[in-house]
């Protein structure tokens, strides 16, 4: 700064010296040379001098000095102001020179110094493998595979012999090594990517003959591998070269540069900052062609850090097999199971179908495979349904509102229902039918029949109630409450792409509607849905599982899918603390109703038939969630053991035809295999997946057709149907 | 006209000078601030080449230096040519003039490079450029032109005559074609006219006739090459550097760069520069013809702003000292010999630093004393023994 100023002041000094003599100059002659060129002009002989002075000279003595001026002032006399215009002109051209040099070395000189020096250098990064990723029992469900790279100088193009050489032991065409060596797209001065997946054999040969390939190296690379196939596609997530746009929303402290590989999805995502080393930089001082004159500095790349998983790979496997198996027998169209530890929030597994096989992203991924992962007939494979699904919770949802109506004094231990089938509560105008409509009625039910046998009319009945109590309660008391359980908002697992769902407000409602006002008045009805998890109600897999968690043990712990996470030394760097998010408010007694009506609904139905052989028990609800445009979805949560509850399973089969069929066996079947995982009944070794993509196996198919019509047929009497009514 | 001619004739004003009493010079031919700049400029001009050259193989430091030192020769020899003499000779300059610019057309010895035919190789002797040396003829051209009206040329008649003959130069060199040359032929033209006493209001009008058929020319040019399929007017690449000008971010054959490189260079000189001999920009190809046309990027890099503000300073003080001699000159014919010279400097001062800094178009016009070029060289001190010239025949 002092320096520009005392700069500033010099330029000011050489200006105003320059504009002094210059108009010192003009003056000057100006002053002295009045007379004479007045004289000059009067006579008319301007420019060539030598008539007028030689006249003077002849005339009298005082004329002298007059004279010596005007032989002095000679030709330009009377041109004087074209000598004052190009003096002006040439001050003009030295001071706007001067203030423009002023302005670019002395004003803007660091913003050019520093494209000088972005000039000279050049740096160029070599990828750094990425950490892998671990399930519950340490085994690594994504790892590196080491790919020996053959990579070459860009001048080695010009050297036919070498390229000849590369073609011929390497067996790609001659024009393909040229094209490679070609490709810039990694930076100027990066060596170019001749072959990937080299054989040891070629890479022994190229590095054991240096003069027969100059120019040429080999670099032992890697590259993505999923040693389980599918399994925990969209936990794990998948990886691809970086887009123009996530360069330009690269997070703090991140270094991502073009052609670097990052995470697309799934935990490669959520943990791309730790699973992604960083890179082996190779700093050139290179000049304006771009030939490396020195190399000033080379560091090799760090690896990432691992990552452990709280998934438990053979359940996860159980999961995905489930899923893959009804869904590909002809047991609706999509699934979803998630099963958390309700004890500390950790996902155990999450599995949807359709899936992918995140190996179909390695090395870019084609443009009609991905064009088939998004169309209407794919089911959307790379969508995680567990927890960006949003559908009705149908009456899954009843134990939720059951407690709200229990904690809010709505109805208590003695209140009961009578069913006929129909509730007409709000007038004739306005029936709502029971499930078990038309054909059937539940009778008299208390709350926990209400539950076990998922009686709407006993929940229209407290709809009604929480109606009439608007003015004591507010109209948002039953909302406010499930919302204790996560509904609504986030549940903040560590994965991207979470919805929120919704329980419907009349605020909500005004809002949502506000185009159509004749829709927009909160009416008694939505209570009436609302309380059986239909209307507006709109929940995810992973919500309905951690409310669950919340009634199995009255405390909801954040979902994650992060265990820990240790550098590449194996040191633990990042340990993952439990963090309870919500501990709804609850009696003791009331709690105890809803449980005790969870528990029945597995023995009152004979549900417990799936459950068969196991030495604990199992407390589900079911739900069958109607669908515009769709057939009924059905959905199963349920959690064990009874007493002592370690882990929810959520099951929600899309256009699954009912729930025994589909969403309770694909549930059960997990919950038991996270509970044989505790108890070593389950190998923590286990299999790859079998499943990519959705493709029809007629023989499977038949096969599950088969044993859904046996259960119904061995269990006639319970009712198959546990529609929730129309709205 | 015979009038006129007659006052010529008797312009032998040293006989006058001795008339008056007053005492010769004791060295006639020795202006010694005159020559101390010179002397200065040179040398300073030489360790900007040195800088720039060095360690480069295609130019020759010692090339640059026997130009100066035959340059310097010249220079004395022609102080003691008594110019006025000259003024009689003007077809035989407009002769020289179209002889040395059409002479690169002539087969056999023309040379072609970069699209234009500038250049002429004859026999042994090394390359040149004759539009260069015609600028020396070109000034005696227009002062003699201008002479000749004796600082009135008020008639519309006699401008657009004298007008006429002082394009006659420029015409040819654009068949070569080099616009920057003819530029420098016109902006001398201009100061003949200006300081030869034309009225202000043809000079006005002559500048907005100027204006609009530049105007014109950009918007004809294209029309005409589509019409003819060929460039017509303008060569491709002089439209590009023009509009290259008028908008940093066109950049069809890589000028934009070249301006972007000399700014950098510029720019990161800062106040006191990198120091002599360590320039990045130049030393490491950044920037193209860094000894040439932009050698002012060299120096400006190296020394920064006080450097920079130092070569200015020669330049204002030699212009000055040019003006004083013009101003006192014998006759109207050195008034212009002179003026023409040092308005044809400041034009390459302004035309050269300007587009290396972005003030201006970027033309080939090297820098006065600076940039390498023997020819250039030579032709610049054969102008210095003009001016010399008519100081040593002014009377004091």
């Amino acid at each position: 700064m002092l320096f520009a100023v005392i700069a500033s002041i010099a330029t000011l000094l050489v200006l105003t010296v320059v504009v002094l003599v210059v108009v010192r100059f003009v003056r000057k002659r100006g002053a002295s040379q009045i007379k004479p060129s007045h004289k000059v002009n009067a006579i008319e002989t301007v420019g060539v001098s030598a008539n007028a002075p030689s006249n003077n000279l002849t005339g009298s003595g005082p004329l002298q000095v007059d004279t010596e001026q005007r032989v002095h002032g000679s030709a330009a006399e009377a041109l004087r102001g074209r000598f004052v215009a190009v003096g002006v002109f040439a001050a003009a051209v030295f001071g706007s020179l001067s203030a423009k040099l002023w302005s670019m070395q002395v004003m803007q000189q660091e913003e050019f110094a520093r494209k000088a020096q972005e000039n000279l250098f050049a740096t160029v990064y070599t990828p750094a493998p990425r950490g892998q990723i671990f399930d519950f029992g340490d085994k690594v469900l994504v790892k590196n595979r080491s790919s020996f790279t053959v990579l070459a100088d860009a001048e080695t193009v010009d050297n036919r012999d070498a390229v000849t050489r590369l073609s011929a032991l390497l067996g790609i065409p001659a024009p393909i090594v040229r094209q490679r060596i070609l490709n810039a797209s990694s930076g100027a001065q990066s060596r170019r990517i001749v072959a990937t997946d080299a054989s040891l054999r070629n890479v022994a040969f190229i590095s054991e003959h240096p003069d027969a390939f100059p120019g040429v190296t080999c670099e032992n690379r890697t590259s993505r591998t999923y040693p389980y196939g599918t399994l925990a596609a969209h936990v794990l997530g998948y990886t691809g070269t970086v887009s123009e746009e996530e360069l330009k929303n690269v997070p703090e402290g991140r270094n991502v540069i073009s052609g670097d590989i990052v995470g697309k999805n799934g935990a490669e995502e959520a943990f791309d900052a730790v699973l992604s080393g960083d890179h082996g930089t190779r700093t050139m001082l290179t000049d304006a062609s771009g030939n490396i004159l020195q190399v000033l500095s080379e560091t090799d790349p760090i690896y990432g850090n691992d990552i452990y998983l709280t998934i438990k790979g053979a359940v996860q496997r159980v999961a995905d097999e489930t899923c893959a198996n009804y869904i590909v027998g002809g047991v609706g169209t999509a699934a979803s199971i998630v099963c958390l530890d309700a004890r500390d929030g950790s996902v155990v597994a999450i599995s949807n179908y359709p899936t992918y096989a995140p190996e179909s992203f390695i090395g870019g991924i084609s443009a009609d495979t991905w064009q088939e992962f998004n169309t209407e007939e794919s089911h959307y494979p790379l969508m995680n349904r567990a927890i960006a699904g949003t559908y009705p919770a149908a009456s899954t949802f009843k134990a939720f509102t059951a407690m709200a109506g229990l904690e809010r004094r709505v109805i208590d231990d003695k209140s009961e229902s009578e069913c006929t089938g129909m509730w007409t509560g709000f007038g004739e105008e306005f029936p709502q039918g029971c499930w078990v409509w038309p054909g059937g009625a539940h009778g008299k039910q208390d709350v926990v029949d209400a539950i076990a046998n998922s009686c709407d009319v006993f929940f229209y009945d407290m709809g009604k109630g929480f109606y009439d109590r608007i003015g004591e309660l507010g109209d948002t008391a039953m909302q406010d409450y499930v919302a204790e359980y996560g509904f609504g908002r986030q549940m903040g697992i560590d994965l991207y792409g979470e919805a929120s769902g919704r329980v419907p407000t009349p605020e909500w409602k005004a809002e949502y509607f506000k185009d159509a006002p004749e829709e927009a008045a909160w009416l008694p009805g939505d209570y009436t849905n609302m309380v059986i998890g239909q209307g507006y109600v709109l929940a995810t897999p992973l919500q309905i599982a951690a409310g669950y968690c919340g009634i199995a043990t009255g405390k909801i712990y954040k979902p994650h899918i992060l265990r820990e996470v240790r550098n590449s030394l194996g040191q633990v760097v990042v340990k993952y603390e439990p963090e309870v998010l919500y501990e709804p408010e609850m009696d003791e007694k009331n709690i105890g109703l809803v449980r005790k009506g969870l528990r029945e609904v597995m023995t009152v139905n004979n549900y417990d038939r799936f459950v068969y052989g196991v030495n604990y028990e199992v407390a589900g609800k079911t739900g069958t969630a109607e669908v515009f445009g769709k057939q009924d979805y059905s959905l199963f949560a349920c959690y064990a053991p009874y007493d002592d509850p370690k882990y929810v399973v959520v099951c929600v089969c899309e256009e699954g035809p009912t729930t025994i069929t589909s969403a309770i066996p694909m549930a059960t079947e997990v919950l038991m295999a996270a509970m044989d995982y505790d108890s070593g009944e389950l190998s923590k070794d286990f299999e790859p997946t079998r499943w990519t993509t959705q493709a029809a196996d007629p023989d499977l198919l038949a096969k599950k057709l088969e044993e859904a019509s046996n259960a119904q047929v061995t269990d006639a009497a319970v009712n198959v149907w546990d529609a929730s009514s129309w709205t | 006209m015979a009038e006129q001619v007659a006052q010529i004739d008797s312009v032998i004003a040293s006989d006058a000078g001795d008339a008056t009493g007053k005492r010769p010079r004791r060295f006639t031919y020795f202006n010694l601030p005159f020559l101390a700049i010179v002397g200065i400029l040179s040398f300073y001009g030489l360790a900007i080449v040195y800088s720039a050259v060095h360690g480069n193989e295609d130019y020759s430091f010692s090339r640059q230096a026997v130009g100066v030192v035959v340059g310097a020769v010249l220079m004395f020899v022609i102080f003691r040519v008594d110019y006025r003499h000259l003024s009689h000779y003007l077809w035989l300059f407009l002769g020289i003039n179209v002889v040395l610019i059409l002479l690169p057309h002539v087969p056999g010895i023309g040379v072609n490079t970069m699209g234009a035919t500038s250049w002429v190789k004859i026999g042994p002797l090394p390359q040149l450029q004759p539009g260069e040396f015609a600028k020396v003829t070109v000034i005696l051209l227009d002062a003699a032109v201008v002479a000749r009206y004796g600082g009135r040329l008020n008639s519309p008649k006699d401008f657009l005559k004298s007008l006429g003959i002082m394009l006659v130069p420029f015409v040819c060199i654009m068949t070569q074609p080099d616009l920057g040359t003819g530029l420098v032929y016109i902006f001398i033209a201009g100061i003949a006219l200006v300081v030869g006493g034309a009225k202000p209001k043809f000079i006005l009008i002559l500048v907005g006739v100027a204006a609009g058929g530049i105007v014109a020319l950009f918007t004809l040019d294209p029309l005409l090459d589509s019409a003819m399929g060929h460039d017509v007017l303008l060569k491709e690449y002089q439209r590009a550097r023009l509009l290259v000008f008028l908008d940093n971010s066109y950049d069809p054959t890589g000028d934009g760069y070249n301006l972007q490189q000399a700014q950098i260079a510029i720019g990161s000189g800062g106040l006191f520069g990198k120091g002599y001999m360590t320039a990045t920009q130049s030393t490491l190809g950044y920037r193209p013809e860094a000894p040439t046309d932009f050698i002012f990027c060299v120096l400006a890099e190296e020394l920064g702003f006080f450097g920079c503000m130092l070569l200015l300073g020669m330049y204002i003080a030699l212009l000055l000292i040019c003006f004083h001699i013009a101003f006192n000159a014998a006759d109207l014919f050195g008034t212009v010999i002179v003026m023409c010279t040092a308005g044809m400097w400041l034009f390459q001062i302004l035309e050269n630093i300007g587009m290396t800094c972005g003030l201006m178009p970027i033309t080939g016009i090297p820098l006065p004393f600076v940039s390498y070029g023997s020819s250039f060289m030579v032709v610049n001190f054969v102008l210095l023994g003009a001016v010399g010239s008519v100081w040593a025949h002014s009377v004091r």
